[in-house]
């Protein structure tokens, strides 16, 4: 199904509701670069139909509709897509951190390092070789600090 | 035998136990030798509460799984504690993402019948 | 014992002697539990015009304690120099125990428990 606009995924999660698609598998985040893209999977369970739905919002200040009022299931998966990613879900009544003390960084953006990838010699490096080895997986915008 | 199940290699140990490979007439240790299994990522938030877990213990203590052993495929993270043993020391080391139950058990056999080496 | 089935993942083998040296394990291994050490030497075949580089393997680690059985390396081994081999009783009492190097690898020898550095017990027959 092609993307939602954002300002309509309130209104489209509804019309899926209203439809028979009222079981929220999961509803999650993945980290485009600019975007964020938003993924709800819905489930009819009376003939166990589901439909992925998914919108895009900007990386910087990432914000979207709260699905919680439509299913009160996403209330756990909004939490944690929140801490994970640093996006806002508009009228989820309770945004705390899920999983972690909410003290660190938003763990799932590719912008957050992982220190120890950068700290750890990579043993697939070259050492004959003049030119600085690109490590897989190790962004060149990664610092080695852990904070 | 306390086995501190907290992740996947604690269905192998599970396992171990609930398919027979395990015989309490055979396997069972002397009171006094107890073997603690730690099995699965040790992640920061539960590092104090493994190390009240084991505190006292003057049994074997063993590394289930690679998680234990090292941080296993999850050594880069922040919230993991790379290596177990960072936290109390282990007696033993089980490789194995997971180990086979065969594994655990041979591991077991050999570690229940020593003292630990432990401070 | 129960049966193992044969295709469980025991452990990994390396056919030295298939082995070029050429990286590509190390740099696809996703925990990155793998190091070679491997040098380049000048050989000149017999009737070739001039010597040709090629890399000799010095040493060749997998790290047990990081591995997690995925088995990419086996899959990306342009050689087939790394197989799986069953073997599960190589638990040690050291971290530094689970580091195999290249002639452990290569050994051919089923891995019982009497080669783990801990030794059976025999103050309790019933447990050995």
């Amino acid at each position: 199904m092609p993307d939602i606009a954002p300002s309509r995924w309130h209104e489209e999660l509804a019309a899926h509701v209203a439809g028979g698609y009222a079981f929220l598998d999961v509803l999650t985040v993945v980290d485009r670069g600019e975007q964020y893209e938003v993924i709800a999977r819905v489930v009819d369970v009376r003939s166990a139909a589901a439909r992925l739905l998914t919108t895009r919002v900007a990386a910087e200040s990432a914000e979207v509709a709260s699905a919680v009022d439509l299913y009160p299931g996403a209330g756990w998966h909004e939490r944690e897509a929140a801490e994970m990613f640093g996006i806002r879900f508009i009228g989820h009544p309770d945004l705390r951190p899920l999983v972690t003390d909410g003290q660190g960084q938003p763990l799932l953006r590719k912008t957050t390092p992982l220190p120890a990838r950068v700290q750890t010699p990579w043993p697939g490096a070259d050492e004959s070789s003049r030119r600085r080895t690109r490590v897989p997986g190790v962004r060149d915008d990664w610092s080695a600090d852990a904070s | 035998m306390v086995s501190l199940g907290l992740a996947c290699c604690a269905l192998e140990v599970e396992s171990a136990v609930r398919c027979g490979l395990l015989e309490p007439e055979r396997d069972h240790a002397p009171a006094t030798h107890t073997v603690v299994l730690v099995a699965g990522t040790v992640t920061t938030a539960l590092a104090p509460a493994l190390l009240r877990a084991t505190e006292g213990s003057h049994g074997a203590v063993l590394s289930i799984g690679a998680c234990v052993a090292s941080g296993g495929p999850y050594w880069d993270a922040p919230s993991v504690v790379p290596g177990a043993d960072r936290v109390i020391p282990m007696s033993m080391y089980v490789p194995g993402c997971p180990p086979r139950p065969e594994a655990i058990v041979s591991a077991i056999r050999d570690a229940a019948g020593t003292r630990a080496a432990h401070a | 014992m129960s049966t193992v089935p044969s295709n469980a993942r025991g452990v990994i083998a390396l056919v030295p002697d298939a082995c070029t040296s050429c990286m590509l394990c190390v740099r696809e291994c996703p925990t990155w539990c793998i190091e070679i050490d491997a040098h380049t030497e000048q050989v000149t075949e017999p009737g070739a015009r001039r010597p040709k580089s090629v890399s000799v393997l010095d040493d060749f680690r997998i790290d047990y304690g990081l591995c997690m059985y995925c088995g990419i390396c086996i899959d990306v081994c342009p050689f087939d120099a790394l197989h799986w081999r069953m073997a599960f009783d190589y638990s040690v009492t050291s971290r530094a125990g689970l580091v195999h190097s290249t002639e452990r690898l290569a050994s051919g020898a089923s891995e019982s428990s009497t080669n783990s550095t801990m030794s059976p017990t025999t103050s309790n027959p019933s447990l050995s």
